[in-house]
């Protein structure tokens, strides 16, 4: 275990290192009066020697132990989480959320969003797996943070949470577009439902509404169904229901509309009904998952403890469903929930167990993959019956839906089309919530030899027969012609 | 009936004249013609065979039949050189005729072989 103390009684500053625990890298944000290498041998002079070498070595090793520390293959939670807010006061406001994230393992870093020391990498590695932003009036980030990096950080495969409110500046609504998400483009709407808005003792103008139309996923949303509606404020957006990369997993009801509560509607609303969506989520290609949400009020204590009924219904609920709903996607979009992987592909011919470099047509052939599923804390296999396997050479020659041993094995054998070239086993599994897999190993098929046919063929047996009776007959004739008289 | 000679009259009348003029071939060249009657019988079964289940081994059937018309052709070639009414043959010994045909049978019987795949 490794002290480094400061020497002087005003302001030690310790940064003590033990194993892999609780190791703060903002050391280059500490004065370097505080880190003093301790010894009691040395004079000054030597001491001060020491103290640079020592800062630097203490300063690399802390840059590779922070990496070490990130979203790894073995272990895709995130751990690291930058969050941006506007105004300080979002820490306590929103609290609950906050320490629930901090209690299931992630490291918050909180800063300002006009922070000039907020950098997403240094030296080329990224510094952080996932990045919330809570920050919706701000019109321009601090450091070097602008729309590109934000886009370059989830082009990384890293994830996203954006929370917009009614007051949603260009720049967040353009990190949205640029993602899938179309935040209404009149700045001043929000969205509004006066039949199924949220009851409560003021009268309000049913820009607080009760939303229950969540998407039927198990994967994004829980296995527990959440009861209470989710009290909803803010804009609201629509997805192009085009891309099947985006989902709406909270929208509005048939009785949304979004506009300005304050003016007079002069023209119908572009957004209204159900194709509002309260709550998105976008799973990329790369795996990267991005929750946009048009209300940042939605995380809010407040909302979290408030009771909840909807206009129309009888049923109070004492608690909404902010807290349950908000925990579960956030359990979804940091990697703790519906994250596959599929290792140890391999396929050999039946009674065989080595893979051979070439297979011939006609042969019969086993596939294998493994395909395990990511339950927070460790590799859980993955139990399905729809993932399939494609024998493939521009277009699947063989089709086959693999079965499992429960065990995340997944088998399937088939036989090697009567065709030859060079095929590939490809599994494409793309399931809603569930990160994408993509495998491709390819394989060539060749023709027969020419002493692989059978050796007769039956059909011609008749052809066989006359032959060898001509002969046997030219025999006999000559025996007959020769000795008759 | 003792009416015009009717057609039926007239077929019968020739193949009775045919049948007394064959009887009075010799044994060998009778042998002969029985064996080009078996072989083409042998193609003919080949070709119906080939009609009913298709001419999948093109070359098996090929070859069986050519078995079949080449010892035809050949049989039809030995009684043509050893029939003593044919003067063009006069001077050709049947031994002669009969070692051709043997030596022909044989290189027949080798591409047969070879082709019957």
């Amino acid at each position: 275990m490794l002290v480094v103390g400061g020497n002087d009684g005003s302001d030690g500053g310790m940064v003590v290192v033990e194993g892999m625990s609780t190791w703060q890298y903002h050391l280059n944000l500490q004065s370097p009066n505080t880190s003093q290498l301790r010894s009691r041998t040395l004079n000054p002079n030597q001491n001060m020697e020491k103290f640079s070498i020592a800062t630097v070595f203490i300063a690399s090793i802390s840059l590779l132990l922070a990496l070490t520390r990130s979203f790894s293959v073995e272990n895709p939670t995130d751990r690291r989480i930058l969050v941006l807010l506007d105004d300080l006061a979002l820490k306590s406001s929103h609290s609950i959320f906050f320490t629930s994230l901090q209690a299931r393992g992630f490291e918050l870093d909180f800063k300002l969003s006009d922070d000039p020391k907020i950098a997403l990498q240094r030296y080329g590695q990224h510094l952080y797996d996932g990045l919330i932003l809570f920050s919706p009036t701000t019109e321009r980030f601090g450091g070097s943070l602008d729309v590109a990096a934000i886009l370059d950080f989830v082009d990384s495969g890293k994830d996203l949470i954006v929370a917009a409110d009614a007051s949603a500046s260009d720049l967040i609504r353009n990190i949205a577009a640029e993602c899938g998400v179309d935040f209404d483009e009149d700045p001043s709407a929000v969205v509004i439902d006066h039949g199924s808005y949220a009851v409560s003792e003021t009268e309000g103008d049913h820009t607080l509404i009760a939303a229950d139309d969540f998407i039927y996923s198990d994967v994004l949303l829980g296995s527990t169904k959440i009861e209470a509606p989710v009290l909803f404020k803010g804009i609201g957006h629509s997805v192009n229901p085009a891309n099947s990369l985006v989902l709406k997993v909270l929208s509005a009801s048939q009785s949304a509309y979004s506009a300005n509560p304050k003016s007079k509607l002069s023209s119908p609303p572009s957004l209204s009904g159900s194709s509002i969506s309260l709550v998105s989520v976008v799973q990329a290609r790369n795996n990267a998952r991005f929750v946009f949400s048009g209300s940042l009020d939605l995380f809010s204590n407040k909302f979290f403890k408030s009771p909840v009924q909807k206009a129309g219904s009888s049923n109070k609920y004492a608690k909404s469903g902010n807290e349950q709903f908000v925990t579960e996607l956030s359990k979804w979009v940091f990697h703790e929930r519906g994250h596959l992987k599929a290792v140890n592909v391999r396929h050999h011919r039946v009674g065989e167990t080595d893979e051979p470099a070439i297979y011939r047509i006609n042969d019969d052939l086993q596939y294998s993959v493994e395909i395990y599923e990511w339950s927070g804390s460790s590799w859980e296999p993955y139990v399905a019956n729809d993932v399939q396997v494609q024998f493939y050479m521009m277009s699947p020659y063989v089709l086959k839906t693999m079965s499992t041993n429960k065990k995340g094995l997944f088998h399937a054998s088939f036989k090697v089309p009567d065709v030859y070239g060079v095929f590939q086993f490809k599994v494409e599994y793309q399931r809603l919530g569930y990160t994408s897999l993509s495998l491709a190993k390819q394989i060539p098929v060749r023709p027969f030899r020419h002493n692989e046919y059978e050796r007769f063929i039956p059909t011609a047996f008749p052809y066989y027969g006359a032959s060898f009776s001509t002969m046997a007959a030219f025999l006999i004739f000559s025996f007959v012609y020769l000795y008759s008289k | 009936m003792g009416k015009s000679p009717t057609t039926k009259d007239d077929a019968q009348a020739l193949f009775h004249s045919l049948r007394s003029a064959y009887s009075a071939t010799p044994t060998n060249l009778k042998i002969i013609d029985l064996y080009v009657v078996f072989a083409v019988f042998i193609a003919l079964i080949q070709v119906v065979y080939m009609a009913v289940v298709g001419s999948f081994p093109f070359n098996s059937f090929l070859s069986g039949v050519l078995s079949c018309v080449g010892t035809a052709v050949l049989a039809v070639c030995l009684r043509i050189q050893v029939n003593k009414e044919n003067k063009e043959f006069k001077d050709l010994p049947p031994e002669h005729a009969f070692a051709d045909f043997v030596l022909c049978n044989l290189v027949l019987h080798l591409v047969i072989m070879n082709f019957l795949g």
